[in-house]
């Protein structure tokens, strides 16, 4: 049984109360990094962990919290991204549920390093009841003193507030997140400049995901070391996949980063329902391109699923059976990347409503001979000339629907049109 | 119906106001306090919550029509968003939509004539686990299936 | 400076260009939609896409800066097909209004395909539809389905006048553009929105199925209606051979001054253009029982009077009003021949009253020249008509088009005393009919010259519409009143041109030296 490092606890009843997790080693991690360590060794260790971004992208951790400018007078601000939009995608909500104060914690350490007076964690507005017990987590951490003014009487002083989005997956990409967040339309910003110069009421800004945040505590206590150990060298660590789709056992697994996803399907999730047969996989999230049932021999890690022309992700594991029509798949696709996208930019407000239209007249029967090779074409009109990245999350999953079940979309097309 | 904000409300949105470096950050949170207690946010709202984050009352309305939780009129007491994305399709979403649509006697986006229901479709809920799930106000229910629909809403009153 | 390459030829730029700009200065063109040089670059259209050696994605000109060594190609494959992509996207989602849309022949749209599409439609699907005939508000029409969402007008209205009228709604494909809860758009600055939409989403009623720009001659001029100057294109129509047109001048454009105005006009200059056309007086009217006059007979007669009164030493019988309406030249002719040759003192400046200034383009001066007047020694005086009238036996007045609202009734009253009184004006008013002579006057968007703005500034013009009839310049009469005055003729005799009295006014007047 490999190790745990954010569900380790789960199993305990009322671990969300500070007290429970204050049994059980909680905020050791805050102690140690406050009172014993400096904020460059902190960023060393971090760095060394090789610690990737758990939101989808994949950025190393460290040299994202590196970018920031030392010497710049503005306040910083961190933003944990706890948006979780990426259709298949639940672990941050088990990490807040059940174990609010490990984030907390990861909160209270990175601020430190990076030299942050407040963090905001942002919501999504679907988590109402996630976000209330967050917000008396953070309640319970103000009262023990590991958050306000003087944080255990270092001087660090920490201020951790909950902002809740209001349903838009767009407000998961960084930019968009903080344009969210300063009260205004979801609309992604042009980079450069980065959020690291130029952010959150352009102050300096670090946004990171729920889970890469939580995994700083255990880094701390540990050392990178261990953590690299647990994963790969170039990729630390655990992830937490969740399974969802046609297995028996859907939910979450903590497993090293690495971990086949076959075994994750097979062994961990119980394998596929009762009279069902495996037709495809999407590995991390509904952006990531498509594995067909032979492609699933695949180690889960960033580069491996990269070389396999797909991408990791935010983990999320969609597993689709032989009964299901792939002409659905797509359309459930196109409709919700239609649906998001935010309208700035001409491609991809256009391209996905285009086609999202060709799909659902195909559907309806009225395909022609030509839509397929042309929502290829509109998709390639979306890859790399968006403003951001949600154009290629949509002209991705699309693209490799296709061109590995073409011939299944065409039998939606009647002969001769 | 619309009406003046409550003093606690008020209190609240200055409260909220004041942990940001701009008022106007507030914005979301404050949208989601006035529709709780609203229950829409129409153009009267949308100027009162202007004058208190002082900001211009288009502002608001530009931000209440891009997401898609801001109501801006008032709908049913049980808002029943269906999650139509893909685990939730593959695990027979549509049906259930069917299921509720006949039940229920609406379309989608559609409110109940006793202004009970009120049914939506939304994207990814984040409770692909529990597929098919749909949320109630913000309650979410997972695994359903008709018979499990059937009895959350005989038990909503 | 650092030296790039754009499409294999050489530039140095200086560092912080953009690679749209830097293209620019040497005559390449990049296409742009949602850039405006006013606003600060938003990148959405991704019209501007480029390709630059060694990044794996094409990058946009309009925001991306130069790198000493950057290749970049505005013309490769990729690029071709981006923009033909982005084309291909706006022209599904819009109605092909064309034959019935008044930005047809100015359209980016039209432009773009025209020299970066011809392709045919691929759209199978139907077009969203729209609200098309929305009045937004003072003479704005907008149409959200030919809306590409650039949101220039957005920003305009943000960032330039701060009002803030329209605001982006709803998001995806259902996105647009729309006032708020009614409120029209409603500044002093809304005329600009028809002009920096590059479709025909925002449009001018005033311009609405009037006419083809086309037909249009563009021609650049200067705003007279206050003193800022405003630079601006007058566009105009010269008719057909077969038949003729209901009007000349079609509207007023605005010609970008970073000095003056920057990019924009006021909708006082803008739409307050009907003065060039309408009510002209286009013909010399002799009043009394005199024959009817030519030019000649009259200048004549007049250099006749001027000289008989300043030999009698009777020059303070001579009485002269002015307004600011005369350009610097023509003002510098007025102060030669009158105060300084026939001694005239009985000069009195009067103007338009001062309005509401806003806080930005208009001022409170309703008149072009008020300072170039004051350079040349002219102060706004006071009108006690009985006095300055007391003992005129000539009076010649030079009339601004709008003239008729100040000569008040007190004023026509005192002018029944006078024996002889010329009018030199553009328009046929009520108050023409108190005067012996009335002879025809050109307008500043007729003639040349220069006007000093309320800065200071001194800004020289030219002829962007043909003088009706028999009207002539201020300074071309004045000149050839001066020769029939013969005092002078070497003087005089030096000028054929504005340019050639600018040449000794600035010999003469430092302050018009200086302001070379």
């Amino acid at each position: 049984m490999a190790d745990k490092i954010l569900t380790k606890h789960f199993g305990l009843e009322n671990l969300f109360k500070i007290d429970v997790y204050m049994k059980n080693d909680g905020y050791s991690a805050v102690k140690k990094a406050l009172s014993g360590m400096k904020p460059d060794e902190i960023l060393e260790e971090v760095k060394a962990a090789n610690l990737r971004g758990r939101g989808g992208a994949g950025f190393p951790a460290g040299v994202k919290w590196g970018f920031v400018p030392k010497d710049s007078e503005k306040s910083k601000y961190l933003c944990v991204n706890a948006d979780e939009g990426e259709p298949g995608t639940f672990k941050d909500r088990y990490i807040l549920n059940h174990n609010p104060h490990l984030l907390i914690e990861g909160i209270i350490i990175a601020s430190y390093c990076v030299g942050i007076n407040t963090a905001f964690i942002y919501i999504r507005g679907e988590y109402e009841a996630v976000a209330l017990r967050l917000e008396d987590a953070i309640s319970a951490a103000y009262e023990n003193g590991y958050l306000g003014d003087d944080i255990l009487g270092t001087g660090f002083k920490l201020d951790v507030y909950v902002h809740r989005g209001a349903g838009a997956y767009i407000c998961g990409e960084e930019t968009a997140l903080l344009e969210s967040l300063e009260g205004k339309r979801g609309n992604p910003r042009l980079k450069p400049p980065f959020p690291a110069s130029v952010g959150l009421f352009d102050c300096p800004t670090v946004i990171n995901n729920v889970e890469t945040i939580s995994n700083i505590p255990s880094i701390i206590i540990n050392g990178a070391d261990w953590f690299c150990k647990m994963g790969l060298p170039k990729d630390g660590g655990t992830r937490i996949f969740g399974v969802s789709g046609m297995v028996k056992n859907p939910g979450i697994f903590e497993l090293p980063v690495g971990m086949s996803l076959k075994k994750i399907i097979v062994e961990h999730a119980g394998g596929m329902k009762e009279g069902k047969t495996l037709k495809a996989v999407i590995p991390g999230g509904m952006s990531a391109p498509i594995l067909k049932a032979d492609e699933i021999e695949i180690n889960m890690d960033f580069d491996a699923l990269v070389e396999a022309k797909s991408m990791l992700g935010s983990a999320a594991i969609i597993v689709i059976d032989q009964d299901t029509s792939m002409l659905d798949v797509l359309k459930v696709i196109t409709k919700f990347y239609s649906h998001e996208s935010c309208g700035q930019c001409t491609p991809c407000r256009i391209g996905n409503a285009w086609i999202n239209k060709i799909v659902k007249r195909i559907a309806e029967g009225g395909g022609k001979r030509e839509d397929l090779d042309k929502i290829i074409q509109l998709a390639n009109n979306m890859m790399g000339k968006t403003l951001c990245p949600l154009g290629d999350a949509a002209a991705m999953p699309i693209l490799s629907i296709i061109q590995k079940f073409r011939d299944e979309l065409e039998s939606y097309i009647p002969l001769g049109n | 119906m619309s009406q003046e904000l409550t003093d606690r409300t008020i209190k609240k949105i200055e409260e909220l106001a004041s942990r940001y470096a701009r008022k106007e950050a507030a914005l979301l949170p404050v949208l989601h306090l006035v529709q709780n207690e609203v229950g829409f946010i129409s153009p009267q709202e949308e100027k009162q919550v202007a004058r208190l984050l002082d900001i211009k009352p288009i502002k608001v309305k530009e931000v209440v029509t891009f997401y898609t939780m801001y109501n801006q009129k008032a709908i049913g007491k049980y808002h029943i968003q269906v999650c139509s994305n893909l685990s939730c399709s593959l695990l027979g979403a549509e049906s259930l939509i069917d299921h509720l649509k006949e039940k229920l006697g609406i379309g989608v986006g559609e409110t109940t004539p006793d202004k009970k229901f009120t049914l939506t479709t939304v994207e990814c809920l984040g409770a692909c686990e529990q597929s098919p799930c749909m949320m109630i106000n913000f309650d979410y229910f997972g695994n359903l299936d008709k018979e499990k629909i059937d009895d959350v809403l005989s038990k909503l009153k | 400076m650092m030296k790039i390459f754009i499409d294999e030829r050489e530039l140095d730029v200086a560092p912080g260009m953009t690679i749209l700009k830097a293209a620019e200065s040497v005559g390449i063109k990049i296409p742009h939609l949602c850039y405006h040089k006013a606003f600060l670059p938003e990148g959405t259209c991704r019209m501007c896409l480029v390709e630059i050696e060694g990044l794996p994605k094409l990058e946009l000109a309009c925001s991306t800066q130069v790198r000493d060594g950057m290749k970049i190609s505005t013309k490769s494959e990729r690029v071709i097909e981006a923009r033909k992509g982005v084309l291909e996207c706006l022209l599904a989602e819009h109605p092909i209004d064309c034959p019935i849309c008044d930005k047809a022949g100015e359209c980016k749209l039209q432009d773009y395909y025209d020299e970066y599409g011809l392709f045919e439609s691929e759209f199978n699907e139907k077009k969203e539809r729209r609200e098309k005939k929305i009045e937004i508000g003072k003479n704005l029409i907008h149409d959200q389905e030919r809306c590409i969402l650039c949101r220039r007008c957005v920003r305009f209205l943000r960032e330039i006048t701060k009002t803030e009228e329209l605001g982006v709604f709803q998001r995806g494909i259902h996105t647009e553009v729309s006032t708020y809860e009614g409120i029209p758009v409603d500044n002093n600055y809304s005329g600009n929105l028809a002009e920096i939409c590059p479709v025909g989403a925002i449009t001018d009623k005033d311009f609405r199925f009037k006419t083809r720009s086309w037909f249009l001659q563009s021609r650049e001029s200067i705003c007279p209606l206050c003193s800022r100057g405003c630079n601006i294109y007058i566009d105009s129509h010269t008719g057909f051979s077969r038949f003729s047109v209901p009007k000349r001048v079609y509207r007023i454009k605005t010609r970008e001054n970073q000095m003056i105005n920057g990019y924009w006009i006021c909708d006082k200059g803008r739409y307050e253009y009907a003065y060039l056309d309408q009510e002209r007086l286009e013909e010399i009217i002799v009043n009394d029982s005199l024959d009817s006059g030519s030019w000649p007979e009259i200048t004549v007669f007049l250099a006749g009077e001027l000289r008989r009164l300043f030999k009698m030493k009777r020059s303070s019988r001579i009485g002269l009003i002015i307004q600011s309406w005369l350009s610097n030249e023509e003002l510098f002719l007025v102060d030669k021949i009158f105060r300084n040759d026939l001694n005239v003192e009985k000069i009195h400046f009067l103007d338009p009253p001062e309005e509401q200034a806003d806080d930005f383009l208009l001022t409170s001066e309703r008149s072009p020249n008020r300072r170039g007047a004051k350079e040349l020694g002219f102060e706004l005086q006071s009108a006690d008509w009985d006095k300055f009238f007391a003992d005129i036996e000539l009076l010649l007045v030079f009339a601004s088009p709008f003239w008729n609202d100040t000569a008040n009734e007190p004023l026509k009253a005192a002018l029944d005393k006078i024996n002889t009184k010329v009018l030199l004006s553009s328009h046929v008013q009520e108050v023409n009919s108190a005067f012996d002579i009335v002879l025809p006057m050109s307008l500043i968007a007729e003639r040349a010259g220069s006007l000093t703005n309320v800065v200071g500034s001194v800004q020289s013009f030219y002829p962007a519409l043909d003088a009706p009839g028999d009207c002539k310049p201020a300074w071309k009469f004045l000149v050839e009143l001066s020769r029939k005055i013969a005092m002078n003729n070497d003087f005089y005799g030096q000028f054929s041109s504005p340019e050639s009295i600018r040449k000794v006014m600035n010999k003469e007047i430092s302050f018009f030296r200086e302001e070379q």
